[in-house]
């Protein structure tokens, strides 16, 4: 029945009134995952208390840590007689109250469903809150993870970031996407930071989400950024947006300085992009790539003509936000792998740019129908057990959100020459399981 | 629909506990914004109705409620068919839903899942918007149910009406309203149950099934762990509701006394006392002098076997004491279990605790037992002075567990197996067993080798 199916088209409209089985996550949960990635920022999502509990769990599963959110908890009074004015205000002042020893540097207030459909006036709400604050309107009816993060960058700039017109030599930001985990941030960090830059990311969650052991957590953002370093990102010499949902916020920041340079990259997967990226630093920096920068890059090429065989002779599945699937699909298709389907969360135009038969937007349903003619399905942690329901055994690499049984998500890393080079090994592994069983 | 009358007699419930004497921050209250960290009415009413797996449940509103929530809980069924509980089904609404009504769009689901699934039945779930923008979910719900002659049910919980706990009751007011009472059973015997509030989590229930098998007590109908919709529909026919741990549902048991004559008791299967007092409970209100014979026989049997099972655990734990920090019924429910393994639990929480939850941890800990009020301050300190071995608590305590060089559980992480009936104490038994020997907690703990 389900084979006889006919072929979804990429589009932005949906191609069934439902979702079963979905991957898509919605705006509110990726703007509260920006704002854990600031430093000393309070997370309040203007919701029903259900939201904020849903999102709380879910990244507490996904990143084994306890996480900071809180909610205005809008009621039914409150739904419809408050403006938000109430809401938010008790909120901060109960939060602050009941835990004096909590100091917020900002407050990151964004919005729901529920609050965008009543139509909360969540801007002017700010100029009775004394502790800095950064609204954003994140309904979960429009978007998802990847563009609520994204939105939380551009409001950060946007509301925060000063209008400058002097540029400091080698400061850089960067403009990670939401899939990227806390390690791959610092990692890209740590790369830019061996060219010589003084680096930012915005939003860092390599301090915040990072599993480090240490007293009180779950209470504020911790990132590596904090309000003031927002602030002042105006005399940034360059800003690097990493996925296309995050030009956006580099746009807003070229508004605040037009003499910062844009450099943007779809993603930072396999050896044409990284190489790429390495020109760009070099021809800034006037500088060398360093020795190990150097070694990464010849032990890439060693993985890709190793795993050339394994992957060269297999077909892939992949399923998870735009910006994630494209640098997962080049890279594999560089080696020679061969992409049946592609499934995102929500519609981006990056994923016109995806070179396979099968790319549109759709949930883990419409993704089965392709599970049987793949070798290797990346997906979260919901395809498991729709994999173990089928006859053949497919392989499954575990990436996105949420993935809720293993354990290190957020030391993975798939970036640069390194984290590259580990995924091609870890896709190779997986496939000589699966092959060998056959 | 949802009304404020029906809301305001669900939080007023007479035969729930909260409302003698009722102070603030018990149960039923209304989230304070900033402070409820709880899951909302939604949430509540999916965990009561999800574990039917024999029904779709389809949720209609915006991303977060199910695309967050789906396959996050282990409720274990036997269903034959393909198990709906792990499954997400949401209509996902979009701007223009919100701005011209989504009552077509979830018209168009349910003819979707009637076309690929065909299940029992579909819980159609209202959402904080669509409740909002005031889609006619009982009409699109009533025209589907006559086009597919299934019972497809309206469940009217939008988060934004309160937490959890109400959000139970508006499922089993859903339930009562739409399906107890439209079927019969084929057959009923002298001992039949329902068992409401049990939603089989790590499959709880079936540490417990095989002894009520073995004594002849039959579950008719299931709210809703391992149930079907076609045995709640003939719930009516039970001769007795037994209520499992969950306060929220006493607004059914209520109601089916009051509309079917069906008696009730509230029982928890926790530990070795709890059961055995939960099974002479169900047993005497059968009132059936044979069975309560064959009952107190096959609790004998179980204890010995299980003391038995349980000695070289005992030897083990002889001399630990235990502090515990958790929510709610936990608080004594888990020191009952401790106990039952000969461990002495020294302090226990009572931030969230019902005067009921206190009275019994008071019952339980005697009179030398510490009963935290902010347990977050004070943990450390009763482990220092009570010299605990192990600390009981959630995620974030682990540091105190390790600053104190002592064993740790983090008793609100997703179980994987379970801890129910007698057997679940062993269950118990060995992951504290497991806890106890691990040095982990201590090699953790040691200082760098810039801090010596």
């Amino acid at each position: 029945m389900m084979e006889l199916q006919k072929k979804i088209e990429l589009s932005k409209h949906e191609h069934k009134p439902l979702q079963v089985n979905p991957i898509k996550h919605s705006q509110p949960m990726g703007a509260a995952l920006a704002f854990m990635g600031i430093k000393n920022c309070l997370p309040l999502m203007h919701a029903s208390q259900g939201c904020a509990s849903y999102t709380k769990v879910f990244f507490t599963r996904h990143f084994n840590e306890p996480i900071a959110m809180y909610n205005t908890s809008v009621g039914d009074i409150t739904a419809i007689l408050d403006g938000g004015d109430y809401s938010i205000l008790m909120s901060i002042e109960n939060i602050t109250k009941k835990n004096t020893t909590l100091k917020p540097e900002l407050i990151g207030l964004h919005t729901t469903g529920l609050t965008e459909t009543k139509g909360d006036d969540v801007r002017s709400v700010g100029v009775h809150i004394e502790i800095p604050y950064c609204y954003v309107n994140t309904p979960d009816f429009e978007g998802g993870m990847e563009s609520g993060w994204a939105l939380t960058c551009k409001a950060l700039i946007k509301q925060h970031t000063l209008t400058c017109s002097e540029i400091k030599p080698s400061k850089l930001l960067l403009l990670p996407h939401v899939s990227m985990q806390p390690a791959e941030v610092e990692k890209i960090k740590e790369f830019c930071e061996g060219f010589g830059f003084e680096t930012l990311a915005l939003p860092d969650l390599s301090t915040s989400l990072d599993g480090y052991l240490s007293e009180g957590q779950g209470k504020l953002g911790t990132g590596a950024i904090g309000i003031d370093d927002i602030k002042a990102l105006g005399d940034c010499e360059t800003v690097i947006s990493i996925g296309t949902s995050m030009k956006i916020a580099a746009e807003a920041l070229l508004e605040k300085n037009d003499k910062i340079t844009h450099l943007h990259f779809n993603h930072l997967m396999g050896l044409e992009m990284n190489d790429n990226f390495v020109a760009s630093l070099m021809k800034i920096r006037q500088i060398e790539p360093r020795p190990m920068m150097k070694r990464w890059r010849g032990r890439l090429q060693d993985a890709m003509l190793d795993s050339h065989f394994l992957i060269g002779s297999s077909n892939f599945v992949i399923t998870g936000e735009p910006d994630m699937c494209v640098g997962m699909c080049e890279l594999l298709q560089s080696v020679g792998g061969t992409i049946e389907a592609v499934i995102a969360t929500t519609y981006s135009p990056i994923l016109k740019d995806i070179k396979a038969t099968n790319v549109f937007v759709g949930d883990l349903e419409d993704a089965e129908i392709h599970f049987k003619n793949a070798d290797l399905v990346i997906s979260n942690f919901h395809a498991e057990r729709l994999l173990h329901l089928q006859e053949k055994h497919t392989g499954l690499v575990l990436r996105g959100f949420p993935n809720y049984e293993e354990l290190g998500n957020q030391l993975k890393n798939d970036q640069l020459y390194e984290g590259s080079t580990y995924f091609l090994f870890e896709v190779a592994n997986k496939l000589r399981e699966v092959k060998h069983h056959e | 629909m949802v009304n404020r009358a029906k809301i305001k007699e669900l939080m007023n419930e007479s035969a729930c506990s909260h409302n003698k004497d009722k102070k603030k921050g018990e149960g039923c209250d209304k989230p304070k914004p900033g402070m409820a960290a709880g899951g909302c009415a939604f949430d509540g009413a999916q965990i009561s109705l999800f574990p039917y797996a024999d029904a779709v449940h389809l949720v209609h509103g915006p991303q977060t409620c199910l695309g967050a929530s789906w396959e996050t809980r282990e409720t274990k069924t036997s269903y034959a068919g393909r198990d709906h509980t792990v499954m997400g089904f949401t209509t996902g609404i979009t701007t223009n839903d919100v701005i011209f009504g989504g009552d077509k769009r979830l018209a168009d689901s349910i003819d979707y899942i009637m076309e690929h699934y065909k299940p029992e039945a579909i819980f159609v779930y209202s959402t904080c918007v669509t409740a909002l923008v005031g889609d006619d979910i009982d009409m699109t719900c009533s025209i589907a149910s006559t086009k597919h002659g299934i019972p497809v049910v309206p469940v009217h919980a939008p988060g934004f009406v309160g937490g959890k706990n109400l959000g139970s009751r508006l499922a089993g007011e859903a339930v009562l309203e739409n399906l107890i009472g439209t079927k019969e059973p084929e057959f009923t015997t002298p001992y039949d149950i329902n068992l409401i509030g049990d939603y089989n989590v790590t499959g709880d229930m079936w540490q417990y099934l095989p002894i009520f098998e073995k004594i002849g007590i039959r579950v008719l109908s299931s709210m809703s762990g391992d149930g079907r919709v076609g045995d709640i529909r003939c719930a009516h026919r039970a001769k007795l509701n037994v209520i499992v741990c969950a306060k929220s549902l006493i607004t059914l048991c209520r109601k089916m006394q009051e509309n079917y004559g069906i008696p009730w008791v509230s029982v928890s299967f926790y530990g070795k006392r709890d059961t055995t007092f939960a099974i002479m409970e169900i047993v005497k209100a059968l009132g059936d002098e044979a069975l309560i014979k064959k009952a107190e026989a096959v609790i004998a049997e179980e204890e010995a076997k299980l003391e038995n099972a349980l000695k070289e655990y005992k030897e083990l734990f002889a001399g630990k004491k235990a502090v515990l920090n958790t929510g709610g019924n936990k608080a004594w429910s888990i020191a009952s279990g401790l106990q039952d393994l000969g461990i002495e639990v020294v302090a226990t929480s009572i931030r969230k605790s019902t005067e009921d939850d206190i009275a019994k941890a008071r019952e339980y800990l005697g009179e030398n037992g510490l009963l935290m009020k902010a347990p977050a301050s004070e943990q450390a300190k009763a482990i220092d002075e009570r010299g605990a071995h192990i600390l009981l608590a959630g995620g974030r305590s682990l540091y105190t567990a390790i600053k104190k060089k002592i064993s740790f559980i983090d008793v609100n992480q997703e179980k994987k197996v379970s801890y129910g009936g007698y057997n679940g104490l062993l269950n118990l038994a060995q992951d504290l067993k497991h806890a106890f020997n691990n040095p982990v907690f201590a090699n953790v703990s040691k200082k760098a080798p810039w801090e010596v």
